[in-house]
Parts: C-alpha cells; structure tokens; sequence
C-alpha cells in the first residue's frame, strides 16, 4: 500500500475527527458510569416490613432484636419470645388488640425503659409499683416542714428543726441552675448535714446529674463506666468507657455528712445518681433499693407510626456493675403505711445524721 | 481541542454574564460580606470573566437515617445557595465556588411525626474547558473538586437520639457541559453540571452510640473514611440561563443523592428541586 503524508487540511480534519471520537466515547463512558451509580444508590437498604399487623409486630421484634442490650443479662431467649408471640398475631387483629399483645411481649424484657408508644395507650413495666411506695410527700409537708420551705430549679429546701437540711428533688427533668444551686447549698450550710431526697423521682437528664454531683466531690471522681451497641448482634457492644466528674469550679461545695433517701421510685437517671453518690465517702443512701434502669433509652419506629423505647447504652457503677435492677440502700428501711404522721425514712436518716454530727468518727 | 476561536465564542457567552455581575444591584449588597468569601477566590487570583448566581430551590426530600429511626421520611426541600463561576487562564479553566444551605421538613409515612433536616456546604472546583469539539455551540469541562458539607437532622419524638450530626469531606469529580443558543433574539445557555465526590472524610457514630457519650469524651470510632464502596454523593444540575433585563435568569432542575453505610447505619437521602436564580 502506497502511503502519502497527509497535507494541512488532512490532518486537521482527521485531529477533529479524533478528537470528536475520543469526547464521544468519554461522555458515552461518563453517562454509563452515571447510570451505574444512580442504580447502585437506588438499591439501598430501605425497611422492608410490610404495613399490616404482621408487618408492624416483625419490625418491633426485629429493632428489639438488634438494638436493645440487656438479652444476655437478663437470660431472655428472644427468638422464643418471638415464637411465642408470634403464633398470635394476624392481620386481622385490630390496632388495640396488636398494641396489648406487643406491650406483654416486651413486658418479657422487666424493662422500664422499654414502652410501645401509640396514640391510645403507652406500654409499661414499671417495677416501682410492685414494692411500697415508701414516699409521701404531704407527711413531710406537714409534719417535718411545716408547708414552710423554698422552693427553686425543681428543688425543695429547708433546714428542719433538727438542724439538719432537707433538699428534695422531684424530677431530673427539671434543670438546675449553678446560680440558684450556690443560693440553695449557701443557705443550708449552717445544718449539721443534708438530706438529699430523690424518692420516686423518676429520672430525667443525666447532664442535671452531673451538676449536682459536682456539688459533693472534692476531687475528679470515678462515676462509672458507659458501653453502647455496636451492631445488630446480642453481643456487639462497645468496650467499657470510663467517664468522670470534676467538682464544680467557682462554686459552692457541701463536704458535710449527707444522706441520700430512695425508693423503687428512684428510677433511670435518680439510679445514676444515687448510684454515683453511694460510692462517696460521705454519703449514706437509706431507704429502698432504687428501681433501676441503668440502660440509656433510645427510641425507634415501626411503620404503622407507634414508637418504640427501648434501654440501648449500659451504663455501671464505679466498679463496673449494671445497675439495672437497682442500687441497694446502705440503710434499708421501709415506711410504716399506717403511721400517717412520721416518715419513717426521713425519721432514720435525721438519726443518722445527728449521731454522726455528735460523733463525727462514725462511719457509715 | 478548542480552536483559539472557538474559545473566543465561549468566553465571549460568559463575558455577557459578566457585565451583568459587576453592576451590583442595591438588593444584592446586602449578600456584600458573604459574597466577599464566593467572589475572591475566583476573582482575585487572575484577572478573568465570570458571574455570581444567587439560587433557591424548592421542591421534594425523601430521608433516611437509621440512626434515628427505620423508615423513610419525606417532603419538603428547600435550599438557598451562591455560586461563583470564572473564567481563567485565556478560557480554559473554570472555577467554580458554592456556598449553600438546604432545608427538609419530612414526615413519616403514618403522618403522625416529622423530621427536620438542616445542612450546609461549600464547594470548590477548578475544571478544563473544552468548547465546540463535538458540536460548535457545546462546550464541556471536567476537573477536581473539594466539598464541605454539615448539618444536623433533628427527630424531636425520640429519647436520648432525637438528633445525628453530620459532615463530610470529600475530594473528587466535578463535570460540566453547556450548550449556547438563543431564545428568539436572546442568548440561553442550556447547562448540565454534575459534583462527584470520590473520597474522603465522614462522621457518624457508632451504631447506637449516644451524643451523651460523646459528650462525655468517648471519640473513638466518630471519623470514618469515605470512598465509593461505602459513601456515594452526588449532585446534578440541569437547567437554562436566560438574559432577564440587565440580570440573567436561571431556571433549572438540582437532584441531590447522598448515600452512606458505616457502623451498621444507613443514610440515604434524595431531594429533587426547581432551581430559581438571579445573577448578582
């Protein structure tokens, strides 16, 4: 074959060309490389559970399954909970007959922290009301202070006639300002000691926790240790990490003797805190044992809108305990249901706390 | 590759963009500080021609975050962003800035709880231009980019996990294509552009790890790197700039796509929106 070189014109028509060629086949590339992706994308991992009731009582099992954290603890063989509960279920159910089937199901799990959530009733285990409620807040009122006391950031306080301070705190819901806790602590530092009640309150922020903690530690302290899930499985959960308190900077401190007052009422985040607070040298916990939930609650969905709560983060003591059951009293005491006038509790915490004022060296 | 000429063509196209961009309107001076950051970049690196685009969009979001809970929720998208665009180099490279925020209100399929979803960006790109090899009018540009991006969904209903942050780093692809014609007597450039990020940096928590723990100063675990296997992001844009008096007009379509798996989460979430723009 006889090959000629090529004149101007020519190889500029054949540079078009191949340039021509070469964008064709870079933008056909592009698009097919485009294509891929938006179909890959398009096959992500959506919820499958069907809309019916079968549907909606697989999807709880199933976020149960892979994100609650105590099956092990606790010896609960979810796969036969299912298969239990399961044979129950149809579609022809009606709404309320499903919700009373799912919330015994989870009642399997002796969980506080675990509701069904819809928009006619909330599923409960709730331990406190199988013990003695061990509180009464108009005996105290009316015959310890008198319906004389204040009252600020959810905390009620008052030196009673024993000269003991008495600071009781309904809910870790309500926030707790620094400002209003130095007022509080100032005012009750003439006392010989402090009674802190925290009896059926039932829990709230674990940041107010914190706040009041670091009102009676003199130094960085040990508060436990927190664990979360790391997977679907039973057994995927995070190493043990241990967190701490500092006393709280440019604030008051009370170092005095203290008594912590719980019942099973003290529950979730109140557990926490008395948890933390037994582990102090000055502090004595009298009462009941708390109701427990140490499991930080999340929250999930089924497709039908009902809401799950479920405990998914353990959270232990100071010597790696869970805490889930609840925390033992060091002075275990009940009240006297027919003896309206006294608080047998508060009686023996007052007791406590006198005879430690008169001989400092007792321990606890 | 582009004739001398054929480039002349184009940049001639953005120099009618960039007469409009350099007579700032009183409304748009109140944008001064923010377009301060959009412009500079761009400008003052070389001497070149360009515009500056002020965008809303609105229209659909769909959002999944297992995190927060397992069902999709969607509806609403609206986002407001600038985008910088210039010239340099005798025409054959284009930068390109972005800043922008986007907004979901979505609802679970049931009606009876909502999500809010707030994310932020800013993204650069520096791209190769071509114009006129396949056709006269078409023009073409590819090259890399960078994107920043974070934000927050918020589920007010849920416990201790009402809400999951998120952000991301990427380096990547960006790619754009226009086409110059005209609407009777008046100039439209019809435009595709998409962003692709490739690979880089995300946060996520672990499975059912709480903020509090976070909080409390367990990071392990927070940084994940991202790349096509486990993260896949994307962003097309198809739509007409059209000369409205001394300003130009943007009318268009963004789908956003960002995808991600790690810890044994999932996101993934997609917003379809109209563009509306104003040059600036």
């Amino acid at each position: 074959m006889l090959l000629s070189r090529p004149d101007q014109t020519s190889r500029t028509a054949i540079n078009n060309l191949s340039n021509r060629l070469f964008f064709n086949n870079v933008v056909q590339r592009c698009l097919s490389c485009l294509i891929m992706c938006i179909a890959l994308v398009g096959c992500a991992e959506q919820d499958d559970f069907g809309h019916d009731q079968v549907g909606n009582f697989e999807a709880l099992w199933t976020i149960m399954d892979e994100h609650y954290s105590f099956f092990d603890y606790k010896q609960v063989n979810w796969d036969e909970v299912h298969d239990l509960y399961r044979r129950r279920v149809s579609n022809e159910m009606t709404d309320r007959e499903l919700f009373d089937l799912c919330g015994d199901m989870l009642k399997q799990l002796r969980d506080g922290h675990t509701n069904l959530i819809a928009s006619h009733d909330v599923s409960r285990y709730w331990i406190w009301e199988q013990h003695p409620v061990n509180y009464d807040e108009r005996i105290i009122d009316q015959n310890y202070l008198n319906f004389d006391y204040k009252r600020v950031s959810g905390i009620k306080y008052q030196i009673l006639t024993s000269n003991i301070g008495y600071l009781r705190y309904d809910s870790f819901a309500s926030g707790i300002g620094e400002g209003n806790l130095d007022l509080i602590l100032s005012y009750l530092s003439t006392a010989d000691g402090l009674i802190i009640d925290v009896r059926s309150n039932g829990g709230g922020l674990l940041t107010n926790v914190e706040t009041l903690v670091a009102r009676f530690i003199p130094g960085r302290t040990l508060a436990g240790y927190i664990r979360h899930k790391t997977g679907p499985g039973h057994d995927d959960l995070s190493e043990p990490y241990a967190y701490y308190f500092e006393p709280a900077k440019n604030h008051i401190h009370y170092l005095k003797p203290v008594v912590v007052l719980a019942n099973r009422g003290s529950y979730s985040a109140t557990n926490n805190f008395v948890s933390i607070m037994r582990g102090l040298d000055q502090v004595t916990v009298v009462g009941d044992t708390t109701g427990g939930g140490c499991g930080l609650p999340f929250t999930s969905e089924l497709p039908n809108g009902w809401r799950v709560r479920f405990s998914s983060c353990p959270i232990m003591d100071a010597e790696g305990r869970l805490t889930e059951f609840g925390v033992p009293p060091d002075v275990r005491i009940d009240m006297d249901e027919h003896d309206r006038s006294r608080d047998a509790i508060l009686d023996a915490a007052i007791a406590l706390l006198t005879s430690r004022h008169l001989n400092p060296t007792t321990s606890r | 590759m582009a004739s001398p000429q054929e480039i002349s063509t184009m940049h001639s196209e953005f120099s009618e963009f960039s007469e409009f961009s350099e007579r700032s309107q009183p409304l748009a001076r109140l944008m001064a500080l923010l377009l301060v950051l959009v412009t500079s970049l761009a400008a003052g690196a070389q001497e070149g021609t360009g515009r500056s685009m002020l965008m809303v969009d609105a229209g659909y979001a769909s959002v999944h975050d297992s995190y927060l809970t397992p069902i999709t929720y969607d509806g609403l998208d609206l986002g407001l962003s600038i985008e910088a665009t210039r010239w340099t180099g005798s025409g054959r490279w284009l930068w390109q800035l972005g800043v922008g925020a986007d907004y979901n209100h979505v609802e679970n399929p049931s009606g009876n709880n909502d999500m809010h979803r707030l994310m932020g960006d800013v993204a650069f790109n520096m791209q190769r231009g071509w114009q006129g090899v396949i056709h006269p009018r078409l023009g073409l540009s590819v090259g890399p980019m960078t994107q920043v991006r974070a934000g927050i969904v918020y589920n007010a209903v849920n416990s201790n996990n009402p809400v999951t942050v998120r952000a991301h780093w990427s380096l990547g692809a960006a790619g754009m294509a226009w086409f110059n014609t005209r609407l009777g007597r008046k100039p439209v450039t019809l435009r595709y552009q998409v962003q692709l990020p490739v690979a880089g940096v995300f946060f996520a928590p672990e499975y059912d790890e709480s903020y509090y723990e976070i909080y409390l100063g367990n990071r392990r675990g927070l940084a994940h790197v991202g790349w096509w296997g486990n993260r896949l992001d994307m962003t097309h844009y198809l739509g007409a700039d059209l000369r409205l008096g001394r300003r130009l007009l943007r009318l268009g379509y963004r789908a956003r796509i960002e995808h991600w798996t790690a810890s044994h989460l999932h996101v993934h979430d997609v917003s379809h929106a109209l563009v509306l723009g104003l040059s600036l």
